[in-house]
Parts: C-alpha cells; sequence; structure tokens
C-alpha cells in the first residue's frame, strides 16, 4: 500500500495495519481526528492490512449474503418450475423473464438508495405519505417503470414475431397485461417494504443502506417469479 | 409537483441500456429452450446463477472502486496483494455457491419430479469456473480502465456487471452443456 508509505501520518497507519483486524481500537478514531483521513479510508487499512488474509476476510464476511440472495432468487423458480412445461411454450415471456427479475432489482435498488438519503438528510418526518419528495420518487419509479415494461414487451413480441410463435392483438393483450400487473404490484410492494423497513432501521441508528437493497432485490426476484406465475395461470 | 427532471432522465436512460443485457439473456433462452430449460430444475437454478454472478462481480467492481478512490490501489498495477486477493476470492465463491445451486436444484427434482439428475451439480459448478473466466478479468480491467479515464466506477459498473454478467452466465451454460 504504497499510499501509506507517503502518507504523512504512516508511522499511524503502520501501526493500525498490525492490529487484529476483529477488533475496534480507539486509534482510528484518533488518526481520523489527528490526521483527518476519513474513518473509511482507515477502515480499508485495517480491513485488508498485511495481517489480514484478504481471500478470507472477503469470503467470510460476503458468503451469508451472497448464500441467501441466490437461495431467494432459486426459491422463487419453484413457482415457475411448476408450469415449465406450459410456460416455455409462450415464447414473449420466456424473453421476458430475465428483463423483468433485473428491472425490478434494480427499482429496488433505486428506491432503497434514494429513501435512505432522504432519510440520512432528514427530508421525511413522520407522516411520510405527505413528503413531495416521497410523491416524487414513487411517480418517477412508476412512471419509468410502466414506461420500460412496455418497451421490452414490444421487443420480446418483435423477436417472438420471428419465432413460430403466433402473435395475435389478444396475446399482445395479455403480454402487456401481465406485465403491467407484474410491474405494478412489484414497485408497490418494495416501496412499502423500503419505507417500512427504512423507518425502522434508521430509528435503530443503522445506516438503511445496508439493509434496503439486500432485502428489496431479494424480494424483487423471488416475488417477480410468483407474480409472473399466478399471472401467467390466470391469464394465459 | 414535478417529477420530469434530470433524476427522472438518469433512471430511465441507465434502465433503458440495462434491460438490453436482460433481453439477450431472453432471447437465448428461448433459442436453446430444448438445451436448457428442459433439463429439470432449471428454472431453480437459472435465477440464482443469474443473481450469484451480478452479485459477485458487483461487489468486486466495488470493493476496488472504494480501494482506488482511497489510494490504497493503483489503476496502473494489477499484481497487488489486495486485487489477488479479490481474485482468489470471487473464485472460491463461485465454487462454493455453485455447488450450493446445483445441490439444491438436484434435490428439488430428485424428491419433487423423481429425476435423478446429477448432472445438474456439475454444471453451475463447470459454467461458474468459465463464467469467472471470463467476468472477473472484465470486470477488473473496465474498472481501472474508467477509474484512469476520469470516471466513477461506482455509477457504471453496477448496470455493466448485472448486463454482461448475465450474457456471460447464459453462454458459459451452454458451453457447461456440451462439455458435461
Amino acid at each position: 500500500m504504497s499510499f501509506i508509505k507517503k502518507h504523512p501520518a504512516h508511522r499511524h497507519l503502520k501501526k493500525l495495519q498490525k492490529l487484529k483486524r476483529k477488533h475496534y481500537h480507539p486509534l482510528i478514531h484518533a488518526i481520523h481526528k489527528k490526521h483527518n483521513i476519513s474513518k473509511k479510508t482507515l477502515f480499508y487499512v485495517k480491513e485488508y492490512g498485511p495481517h489480514s488474509n484478504v481471500p478470507r476476510t472477503i469470503v467470510k464476511e460476503s458468503i451469508r449474503i451472497l448464500l441467501l440472495a441466490s437461495l431467494i432468487s432459486s426459491l422463487g423458480g419453484l413457482a415457475l418450475e411448476n408450469i415449465k412445461t406450459f410456460f416455455v411454450t409462450i415464447i414473449p415471456m420466456l424473453i421476458l423473464l430475465p428483463v423483468l427479475n433485473d428491472m425490478i432489482g434494480d427499482y429496488g435498488t433505486i428506491i432503497s438508495a434514494r429513501f435512505s438519503t432522504l432519510l440520512h438528510e432528514g427530508k421525511i418526518k413522520n407522516k411520510w405519505w405527505r413528503e413531495i419528495e416521497v410523491r416524487k420518487l414513487f411517480f418517477q419509479i412508476i412512471t419509468v417503470s410502466l414506461i420500460t415494461a412496455v418497451v421490452s414487451s414490444a421487443i420480446a413480441l418483435i423477436i417472438s414475431g420471428f419465432s413460430l410463435y403466433m402473435v395475435d392483438v389478444m396475446v399482445i393483450f395479455k403480454v402487456l397485461l401481465v406485465v403491467i400487473i407484474d410491474v405494478l404490484v412489484l414497485v408497490s410492494i418494495l416501496f412499502i417494504i423500503a419505507i417500512f423497513a427504512g423507518f425502522y432501521f434508521y430509528r435503530k441508528q443503522e445506516d438503511p443502506n445496508n439493509f434496503l437493497i439486500p432485502i428489496t432485490t431479494s424480494v424483487a426476484d423471488f416475488g417477480n417469479m410468483i407474480v409472473m406465475a399466478v399471472l401467467v395461470l390466470l391469464i394465459f | 409537483m414535478r417529477f420530469l427532471d434530470k433524476d427522472f432522465e438518469e433512471i430511465l436512460s441507465s434502465e433503458l441500456i440495462s434491460i438490453m443485457g436482460g433481453l439477450t439473456v431472453g432471447i437465448i433462452l428461448a433459442v436453446f429452450t430444448d438445451k436448457i430449460l428442459l433439463i429439470p430444475g432449471m428454472l431453480i437454478l437459472l435465477p440464482g446463477f443469474l443473481e450469484m454472478r451480478g452479485n459477485i462481480s458487483g461487489s468486486f467492481a466495488s470493493r476496488l472502486s472504494s480501494g482506488l478512490f482511497l489510494g490504497v490501489i493503483r489503476p496502473d498495477k494489477f499484481k497487488t496483494r489486495i486485487i489477488q486477493g479479490n481474485l482468489i476470492a470471487s473464485s472460491l465463491l463461485v465454487l462454493f455457491l455453485s455447488f450450493v445451486l446445483g445441490s439444491m436444484a438436484f434435490l428439488f427434482s430428485f424428491f419433487v419430479l423423481h429425476v435423478f439428475i446429477f448432472r445438474i451439480i456439475l454444471l453451475p459448478i463447470v459454467a461458474g469456473i468459465i463464467a469467472n473466466a471470463i467476468e472477473i478479468p472484465l470486470t477488473l480491467f473496465f474498472t481501472l480502465y474508467f477509474f484512469r479515464k476520469g470516471h466513477d466506477p461506482n455509477n457504471i459498473m453496477g448496470p455493466f456487471v448485472t448486463s454482461t454478467g448475465d450474457v456471460t452466465s447464459i453462454i458459459s451454460l451452454l458451453i457447461a452443456m456440451v462439455i458435461i
């Protein structure tokens, strides 16, 4: 870490690197105050210093959340696995499956990140439904999700038209109906989760950013496949 | 209340680019339905496999970006302890998670569908190794490249790794099927 050698506080930083990784040490606070180095930089120096095993640190810290996220996504697949033989015959929905998974997960991330920032900025009071910023965020996400849903459905229908799949007015209507209901239901659910979970973690004096994104992206993946399976069965 | 502002434009444009990756995967799925989706348990394996790829590459790019901004990683040096540690960690995570996902799909096929299909365990492991060999160097190269060019990799690498990760994963699954 050449940054440490060149820094005027190099002696303190070397000391910090020698600390055991798991221990919080008052030295972090002291260096932060004295040399005005951000706590994030000091955290990084301590986390990946010569006394820590980098691969082990990363694997240990991330394996649980990665495992949980992947398993939740796969559980959503159970719903579709049960109707697979029927589902794979609807080519436009097959094309749209990964698109919707990605898209709704992205909206979960955006809602979480922006709602967390609003909480940190103190722009949200208890009566959140009256706040202009919350309403604005909701209308922005709903509008973008409807536009992207229609655009992706149109592309999927055009591509399906080149296959042997018969695309008529009824199919276009059904595909649009499934996609629009799916997107509206899930974006609304994600919004409610982000608001209530965001308030909960914020009141516990935790950073909502660390919790909301994994929660909403997992719910988005899991929910999308369940809602999609139900809608396909009901509408097609 | 005016909600069609700069934020709206940024979200819309990044989402329109992002759906292209998903559409590519969807088209590959539709073309190779008989090879990919008709394998019992595949719809359980696939969402988790795609999610895993995006998460591992996404957090790898994010860790690199933090290191670059903090000055503990240099954009012109590849062979450093932190970068090599990250590469090893990503490979270990892929191997373990692929095995877990494959085992889950196998157990579902065996107990629910009453089909004994052992290759569903091997499939994600082989595909994970292939996808990792492509995606991790790609993520490393482009994170350092965007930083050198004066961009914030945090803003670019998220949609980049989810889109390229999905395409790489599905192609790797196809290659793995040929191998197995």
